[in-house]
C-alpha cells in the first residue's frame, strides 16, 4: 500500500471517528435538554447577570441572567430541529419534482428547468433575505424561504441523475422486460439517487444551520428570546468587547454541528461510491 | 417450426433514408440466425425494432402466429418473456448500483407469476442465481459483487445468465463479442454455443464479424445499407450463388 | 535494421509492466506485435516516442540510426516524432483538435516540421489526401463531420505525410468493425509497400496479423515470449498461449469445401 493510501486510510478513520464524537455530543445534549434542565431557558434573573462560570451555572449567565448552557443546549434542539425540518421539505418536493422531469421529458421538464435557473440566478442567501424581509421576520417565514430555495437542487440532481442512467443499457433491458416506469425508479434508479441526495442533504444541513444563524442574527429568523444560536449571537453583541464568552459559545456551536454535517456529507459520498474501494 | 417471424420491416430515422429496407426473416425454433454487416448497416435498428425498443414504420413482427403490433397485454408479456436480450457492452447492461445476484434475478422477478422452468429447478432465490452462475461458468462466489468487481469477460458472462435465466425461446445478441479481448471473445463463443445445446433456444446473433458468425450460427444473413443482400445456409458459404458483397466480406476473413 | 529495442523496461514504482525486451525491426517490414490488454505492448510503443507518462520510467536503449533515443532531449524527439517516427491510434476522435480541420491539422504538421512553401504544402496535402482514398473537399472538414473509417484514414494520411522510417499503429483498428477494419489495413499494406516504411502492427486479434505482418511477436504480462517469422508462428507454435491465441480468433474453413461441392 501506497503512503498516499495508508494516509488517506488514516483520515477517513479519524472522520468516522470525528463523526461519533460529535453525534455523540449532539445526542447527549438533546437528551439532557428533555430529561434534566436545571433552569428554564427564558427565565431571567436581572441581579445575577454577565456572571461568571460558578457550579450553578457552568457557562455563566447572559445579559438578562439566563443560564448560557442552558440556552446552548436548547439551541441544538432548536437549531438542529429546524435544519431538518427544512431539509427533509427540500428533498419530499424536490425529489419528485426532479423524477418527473426526467423520466417524463416534454414541456414539464421544460417549464421546470426555467423556474430552476430562476432560483439559481441568485444566491441563496439574497432570496432567503427578500423572501423572508417581504414575509416579514419569523421562524416560520425563514424556514418557508429556505424551502424554496433549496428544493431546486435536489429538484435538479434527480433530473441529471435520471437523465443519463435511463440512456444505458441496463434500464433499456428492463424496459424491454416490460417493468413498469415505477418498478424501474424503484429498483434500478433509485439506488442512484439515494446516495447522492444524501450526501447533497448532509452538506446542505450545515449550510442551512449558517443560513438560518446568519438570518437571526440579522433579526430576519429566530426571535429573542428563542435560544436560537444566530439569534443569541445577536443579542449578545453589545456586550462583545467586555464579555466576548458570550459570542464564543454559540459560535463554537455553530462551528461544531457544521463542521459535523461536512464530515458526514464526506463519508456518505465515500459511502456510497460503491466503485471507491478498488481504486489504487 | 417457426419462433418469429419478420415480414417487410421498415425503419427510417431520417426522412428518405431507411436504416432498415424492407427486411424479412424467420428464425426456427432451436437454430442461431446470423446478421452479418458493417456499421450503420441497420443490423441493431433491426434487433431494437424486434425487442419493442424502436417502433417500425411499417411490416410486421410475428410471434406464436399473432402479430405483435395487436397482441393484447398477455401476449405482449408472453413475448416479452420469451424474447430476452445481450448487448454489446456488458458494463452498460448492468446497473452499478445492484449486486450480481439483484440484476441477475431482475427478469425472473418480473415473470415469475407465469413461469414454468423446464431446466432451472431451485430451492431459493440464492439456489437460482448459484445455479445461473455455475451455468456460465462463473464462480459463485460473485454473486455478492458488484459489476466494477468484474472483468469484462465476467460481466458478458452475467448478462447471458440473466437471459437464459427465464429460458426463453429466443436471444437477440447484439454485437456479444465486440468489446471484449480476444481471449474472452473465444470463450463466448464458446458458452453460448454449450448454452444452445443445453436449453435450446433460438440465437439471432447480430455481429460485424463472418466469421465468429460462422463459428456459431446455422444460417448467415447479410445485410448493407438497410438492405438485406444475402441468405444462406452455413455450408454453402462458398457457393457460387453468394451475393458479391458476401464473397467480399468472406475475402477478409 | 532501422530501430533495435535491446532490454527495455518500463516501470510504474516498484511494478515492471515492460520487462527487459528485446526485438528489432528491419527497413520496409510489418513487425507484429500481439497481445491481450495490459500485456505492455502499448507501453512498449510509447515508450520509443517518449510518450509515456511521468509517473512511468523506461530504461534500457531504443537504437535508431545509431543514437538510444530514449536519452534524446525533448527537442530533438518532438523533431524525430512525425519526421521518423508516427503514430496512429486506436482513438482516432482523440487524435484530432475538434476545432480545426482535417487541413489545419496538417499545415499546422508540415510548418512544425520545416516545409516552408505554402505551395509545396498544398502538393503535399493533396497528394496525402488522395493516397488513402479520401476526396480532397474532406481535407476542409472537422474530425466530427468523418466516419470511423475516414477518419482512420485522415489520421494515416496525416502519420505518412512526411515519409517516416517507422510507423507505430497502436490497436488502430480495434474501435472499427472488421470490414472497414480489413479496409485500412490493406491500404496501409499498399502505402507501405510504395512508400517503404516499417509497421510496428500492435493488435490482439490474430487474424490481422496473419493477413498481413512478416515477423510476429507475441506478449504476455510485459515479456516477450515468443517471436519469429509469420510462416513459423503461424504453422508452428511453440508456446502454449501463442496457440491459445490462435485457437481464441474465430476462422472460416479453408475454401476447399467449395471445390469438393462444385
Amino acid at each position: 500500500m501506497s503512503v498516499l493510501a495508508h494516509s488517506q486510510k488514516r483520515i477517513k478513520k479519524a472522520k468516522v471517528w470525528l463523526i461519533s464524537i460529535i453525534l455523540l455530543i449532539v445526542l447527549a445534549a438533546i437528551a439532557y435538554t428533555f430529561l434534566y434542565l436545571k433552569h428554564d431557558a427564558t427565565m431571567t434573573d436581572v441581579g445575577n447577570r454577565l456572571a461568571s462560570p460558578t457550579w450553578g451555572h457552568p457557562l455563566g449567565t447572559d445579559h438578562l441572567g439566563r443560564d448560557v448552557l442552558t440556552r446552548l443546549l436548547l439551541g441544538f434542539r432548536l437549531t438542529v430541529g429546524y435544519s431538518l425540518i427544512a431539509l427533509a421539505a427540500a428533498v419530499i418536493i424536490g425529489v419528485p419534482f426532479g423524477l418527473m422531469a426526467g423520466l417524463r421529458g416534454g414541456w414539464v421538464d421544460r417549464l421546470f428547468m426555467r423556474i430552476a435557473d430562476g432560483f439559481l440566478a441568485f444566491p441563496d442567501t439574497v432570496i432567503a433575505i427578500v423572501l423572508s424581509g417581504l414575509l416579514g421576520p419569523g421562524i416560520g417565514n425563514l424556514l418557508f424561504a429556505i424551502v424554496l430555495v433549496k428544493w431546486v437542487n435536489y429538484a435538479r440532481m434527480v433530473r441529471s441523475t435520471v437523465l443519463t442512467e435511463v440512456q444505458k443499457d441496463y434500464v433499456t433491458i428492463a424496459r424491454i422486460n416490460g417493468l413498469s416506469t415505477f418498478t424501474i425508479m424503484r429498483k434500478h434508479l433509485l439506488p442512484h439517487i439515494i446516495g447522492n441526495v444524501l450526501v447533497l442533504a448532509s452538506l446542505d444541513f450545515g449550510k442551512i444551520i449558517l443560513l438560518i444563524s446568519s438570518l437571526s442574527y440579522i433579526g430576519l429568523g429566530a426571535q429573542p428570546p428563542t435560544p436560537e444560536w444566530g439569534a443569541m449571537l445577536n443579542e449578545s453583541r453589545p456586550y462583545f468587547q467586555a464579555n466576548p464568552e458570550m459570542m464564543v459559545y454559540p459560535g463554537l456551536a455553530i462551528v461544531a454541528v457544521v463542521l459535523a454535517a461536512n464530515v458526514l456529507g464526506d463519508y456518505l459520498r465515500d459511502k456510497f461510491d460503491v466503485k471507491k474501494e478498488v481504486q489504487p | 417450426m417457426t419462433v418469429i417471424e419478420i415480414h417487410n420491416l421498415k425503419k427510417s430515422y431520417n426522412p428518405g433514408k431507411l436504416a432498415v429496407n424492407d427486411v424479412s426473416l424467420t428464425i426456427q425454433k432451436g437454430e442461431s440466425l446470423g446478421l452479418v454487416g458493417e456499421s450503420g448497416c441497420g443490423k441493431s435498428t433491426l434487433a431494437r425494432c424486434l425487442l419493442g425498443v424502436e417502433k417500425m414504420d411499417d411490416g410486421s413482427i410475428v410471434y406464436n402466429d399473432a402479430p405483435i403490433a395487436h397482441a393484447n397485454r398477455k401476449q405482449l408479456r408472453n413475448y416479452r418473456r420469451n424474447v430476452q436480450t445481450v448487448f454489446q457492452n456488458p458494463t452498460a447492461s448492468l446497473n452499478p448500483k445492484l449486486k450480481i445476484k439483484d440484476s441477475l434475478i431482475d427478469p425472473y422477478l418480473q415473470f415469475k407469476d407465469d413461469l414454468q422452468l423446464k431446466h432451472f429447478h431451485f430451492t431459493s432465490k440464492q439456489d437460482f442465481v448459484q445455479q445461473l452462475l455455475e451455468t456460465v461458468e462463473l464462480p459463485k462466489e460473485l454473486a455478492d459483487r458488484y459489476p466494477h468487481e468484474l472483468s469484462g469477460g465476467q460481466k458478458q458472462r452475467v448478462t447471458i445468465a440473466r437471459a437464459i435465466s427465464i429460458e426463453p425461446n429466443l436471444i437477440v445478441l447484439d454485437e456479444p463479442t465486440a468489446s471484449l479481448d480476444v481471449l474472452s471473445q473465444g470463450a463466448i463463443l464458446e458458452l453460448l454455443g454449450s448454452l444452445q445445446q443445453t436449453l435450446g433456444m433460438s440465437y439471432l446473433f447480430i455481429s460485424h464479424d463472418l466469421a465468429a458468425v460462422y463459428q456459431l450460427c446455422q444460417r448467415i444473413a447479410v445485410m448493407r445499407d438497410g438492405e438485406l443482400l444475402d441468405m444462406f445456409r452455413k455450408e454453402d458459404i462458398y457457393h457460387t450463388s453468394r451475393h458479391d458483397y458476401t464473397k467480399e466480406l468472406i475475402d477478409i476473413f | 535494421m532501422i530501430l533495435a529495442i535491446e532490454d527495455l523496461t518500463v516501470s510504474h514504482g516498484e511494478k515492471k509492466i515492460v520487462d527487459k525486451v528485446s526485438l528489432t525491426i528491419d527497413k520496409g517490414e510489418w513487425f507484429a506485435l500481439v497481445g491481450q490488454s495490459g500485456s505492455g505492448k502499448t507501453m512498449l510503443s510509447q515508450a520509443i516516442g517518449q510518450l509515456l507518462g511521468t509517473n512511468l520510467r523506461a530504461s534500457g536503449r531504443i537504437m535508431y540510426q545509431g543514437d538510444n533515443v530514449l536519452e534524446y532531449p525533448k527537442e530533438k524527439m518532438n523533431q524525430l516524432r512525425g519526421k521518423a517516427i508516427s503514430y496512429i491510434f486506436q482513438d482516432y476522435h482523440g487524435s484530432f483538435t475538434p476545432f480545426l480541420t482535417i487541413q489545419q491539422h496538417m499545415e499546422e504538421y508540415l510548418q512544425t516540421h520545416g516545409v516552408h512553401q505554402k505551395t509545396q504544402r498544398k502538393e503535399m496535402m493533396k497528394e496525402a489526401m488522395e493516397s488513402v482514398g479520401l476526396e480532397a473537399s474532406f481535407a476542409k472538414r472537422y474530425s466530427f463531420q468523418l466516419s470511423g473509417g475516414q477518419l482512420q484514414r485522415a489520421s494515416i494520411a496525416l502519420a505518412l505525410l512526411l515519409e517516416p522510417d517507422i510507423l507505430i499503429a497502436d490497436e488502430a483498428t480495434t474501435a472499427l468493425d472488421s470490414v472497414s477494419a480489413h479496409r485500412i489495413l490493406s491500404l496501409l499494406q499498399d502505402l507501405q509497400q510504395k512508400k517503404g516504411c516499417a509497421i510496428l502492427f500492435i493488435t490482439h486479434d490474430w487474424r490481422h496479423v496473419v493477413r498481413y505482418s512478416d515477423k510476429i511477436a507475441v506478449m504476455k504480462d510485459g515479456k516477450i515470449i515468443e517471436t519469429g517469422t509469420k510462416q513459423k508462428l503461424v504453422h508452428q507454435p511453440e508456446h502454449a498461449y501463442t496457440k491459445q491465441l490462435i485457437q481464441a480468433a474465430p476462422t472460416l474453413p479453408m475454401r476447399i469445401r467449395e471445390v469438393s461441392k462444385s
